[in-house]
């Protein structure tokens, strides 16, 4: 599907934009000879910071606001940084993956409104209750399928992992899924547009590799790649104007499959002493903690 | 048991098959296969008697995608129930490209595995690791876990029979690659850390931390902004859920305010101490033991009486 493997100079003519947008590709007066066609996987995930506990413990993922992922807006600065550099589009792609989907579904377009207001051109949605909650497998499909619906990228960005599930599954699976090449956790990337090129330095444990994988090819990367723009008030409110489309699984023709059961999902509680140690001056201070660590037999013998 | 369990591991370098056939035996898996890339006699070291064959590709390392095509070919020709691999960057990678073309459930960085009839149960920290999420799944499934939680469940006995395998040609080419500048500090291993954080002012004072951290034996990490803002450590100093996860027997917060991505990285140290000027900082609500003070005037107080107590 899609034109995958097709070459670079096929740029445009197949490119089919959602409505009317704003703006121009063109620099200077002059249409760039190659502009980039990219997508962007955005997630809204639940706010690690703002978590809702039921009485149990559990994570009330209901009532747990979600934002975009902490390194999906690295994502979204990165394909925003190649379209000011080499010019074309970026379209973020995102599926909503926590209940309920009615209320759920507004966090989300605030979500994909912030992405847009970063400088995406326009924003495609999966909203279907089939992806809740969301496991990697079928949300990769549903991604695959609705990239393929709409075709033509020469780049597809995400962040290494989701702030939420953390799984840092869904670029290796869309990437496998299309067989593009997939280059993961790059700290930074760049395209030489002439030679269809992107090169990455991907960001390992022990070593830092450069890469380099002929377009189209899927790009995840990590919060050192960019400092992500903060949008001005003129650029949220053009982002109002922006088109978002939305789709059903049926709509892309993927069927729902049998998913992981999330069985519980609750607060890590460690119970520590918090003892603040009182003591008149330094010395006694010091003397008071020593103490403490030695009956807790945690000083060198 | 559970019948027939079968059990394809998979690693981005032959020590870390040491962990993968610790959880093997803890499984009780009733075959096993292995793929590592690696040196003859490294892998030789590593072929456990656990698995029925280990397949060594001849190569130095592997870029995930090879890891995933060789993979593929093992995965067809075994009917694996479970495929387990290490939870490290190119790990994690090789094994979402596997999950996608096999269509299989993948958890990545289990802390629990544990087979029940006809299916995986797992535990997993989410939520940037300030919360736990226990899933259940049939089989065939993929796990990627750290392999030093089931080290100490690895059989002695080597003697696997190796098959060398050559490498794929790679989609993604590498064209250069250099180790990280590192200072030889083993954080995730060490018994004590000292760590360090913005309450610093200068580079020159964390040599406070060094010698309160050579004192009880143990070695220095830091907050990000020390290693990302200020540059002043290296990245592999970085304690953080994004950077290094530490677990030592104590750990000594200095000047650290005590964020939710901090303090994910501690929360299985034994005992914790926070030292900061700011009563309020979060840090003393995670700690066991806190002592509200400028660490400049407290630390060098601190020093002295450790080391007339250590006879030092």
């Amino acid at each position: 599907m899609g034109r995958y493997g097709a070459s670079p100079s096929l740029h445009g003519t197949l490119w089919q934009p959602l409505g009317a947008v704003e703006g121009s590709v063109a620099i200077g007066g002059v249409l760039p000879s190659m502009p980039l066609n990219i997508a962007v996987l955005v997630k809204a995930s639940l706010d690690p910071n703002m978590i809702r506990t039921g009485s149990d413990g559990g994570v009330d993922a209901a009532a747990t606001p979600l934002a975009i992922s902490e390194y999906d807006k690295n994502a979204v600065e990165a394909a925003v940084q190649l379209k000011e550099k080499h010019g074309g589009r970026v379209v973020a792609v995102s599926a909503l993956t926590w209940g309920p989907s009615a209320r759920k579904r507004k966090e989300l377009e605030q979500v994909i409104r912030e992405a847009l207001a970063m400088g995406v051109d326009e924003a495609h949605i999966i909203i279907d209750d089939a992806l809740i909650p969301g496991d990697p497998l079928l949300t990769a499909r549903a991604v695959t399928a609705l990239l393929q619906k709409l075709g033509g990228f020469d780049l597809i960005i995400t962040g290494e992992a989701s702030m939420d599930m953390i799984s840092g599954q869904i670029g290796g699976r869309v990437a496998a899924l299309m067989g593009l090449p997939f280059i993961s956790y790059a700290r930074s990337l760049e395209v030489d547009a002439g030679a269809g090129v992107v090169r990455a330095v991907r960001d390992l444990e022990e070593s830092l590799q450069t890469v380099k994988a002929k377009m189209p090819a899927v790009v995840s990367v990590t919060g050192e790649a960019n400092k992500p723009r903060i949008p001005t008030l003129l650029q949220i409110r053009r982002a109002m104007r922006k088109p978002v489309k939305t789709y059903s699984l049926s709509d892309l023709e993927v069927d729902s499959v049998a998913k992981p059961r999330l069985v519980e999902m609750k607060l890590i509680q460690v119970k520590r002493k918090n003892v603040i140690i009182e003591a008149e001056t330094l010395e006694q201070a010091a003397e008071k903690l020593i103490e403490y660590l030695e009956q807790e037999g945690v000083l060198p013998k | 048991m559970y019948g027939v369990v079968r059990v394809l591991v998979y690693t981005a370098g032959p020590a870390q098959l040491r962990g993968l056939a610790g959880l093997v035996a803890a499984l009780g898996a009733s075959e096993a296969f292995a793929l590592t890339p690696g040196r003859e006699d490294e892998v030789a070291q590593h072929a456990y008697g656990v698995f029925n064959r280990v397949y060594r590709v001849d190569a130095e390392r592997l870029t995930p995608g090879q890891l995933a095509e060789l993979l593929e070919g093992l995965y067809a020709e075994h009917q694996p129930d479970l495929v387990v691999g290490p939870a490290v960057k190119d790990g994690v990678d090789a094994g979402s490209r596997l999950a996608a073309r096999q269509s299989l459930p993948m958890f990545t960085e289990a802390v629990s595995v544990e087979l029940f009839d006809g299916g995986l149960r797992v535990r997993r920290q989410v939520l940037g690791g300030r919360a736990m999420a226990v899933l259940e799944s049939g089989l065939p499934a993929l796990v990627t876990v750290k392999p030093q939680l089931w080290e100490e469940k690895a059989p002695s006995e080597t003697g696997a029979e190796i098959s060398t395998v050559k490498p794929p040609a790679a989609l993604v080419e590498e064209e250069s690659w250099e180790p990280k500048k590192r200072e030889a500090v083993d954080l995730e291993s060490a018994e004590v850390v000292v760590g360090v954080g913005r309450g610093f002012r200068r580079k020159e004072d964390l040599a406070m931390a060094e010698e309160l951290a050579r004192l009880l034996g143990g070695v220095v990490g830091a907050s990000r902004p020390i290693v990302a803002d200020y540059g002043w450590l290296s990245e592999d100093r970085w304690i953080g859920i994004s950077g290094k996860k530490i677990r030592p027997k104590l750990y000594i917060a200095i000047g650290i305010s005590g964020t939710p991505q901090h303090m994910a990285a501690t929360m299985d140290s034994k005992v914790i101490v926070a030292i900061n000027k700011d009563k309020n900082a979060p840090i003393f609500q995670y700690a066991d033991y806190g002592v509200v003070a400028d660490l400049y005037k407290f630390l060098p107080v601190l020093i002295e009486k450790l080391k007339e107590k250590l006879g030092k």
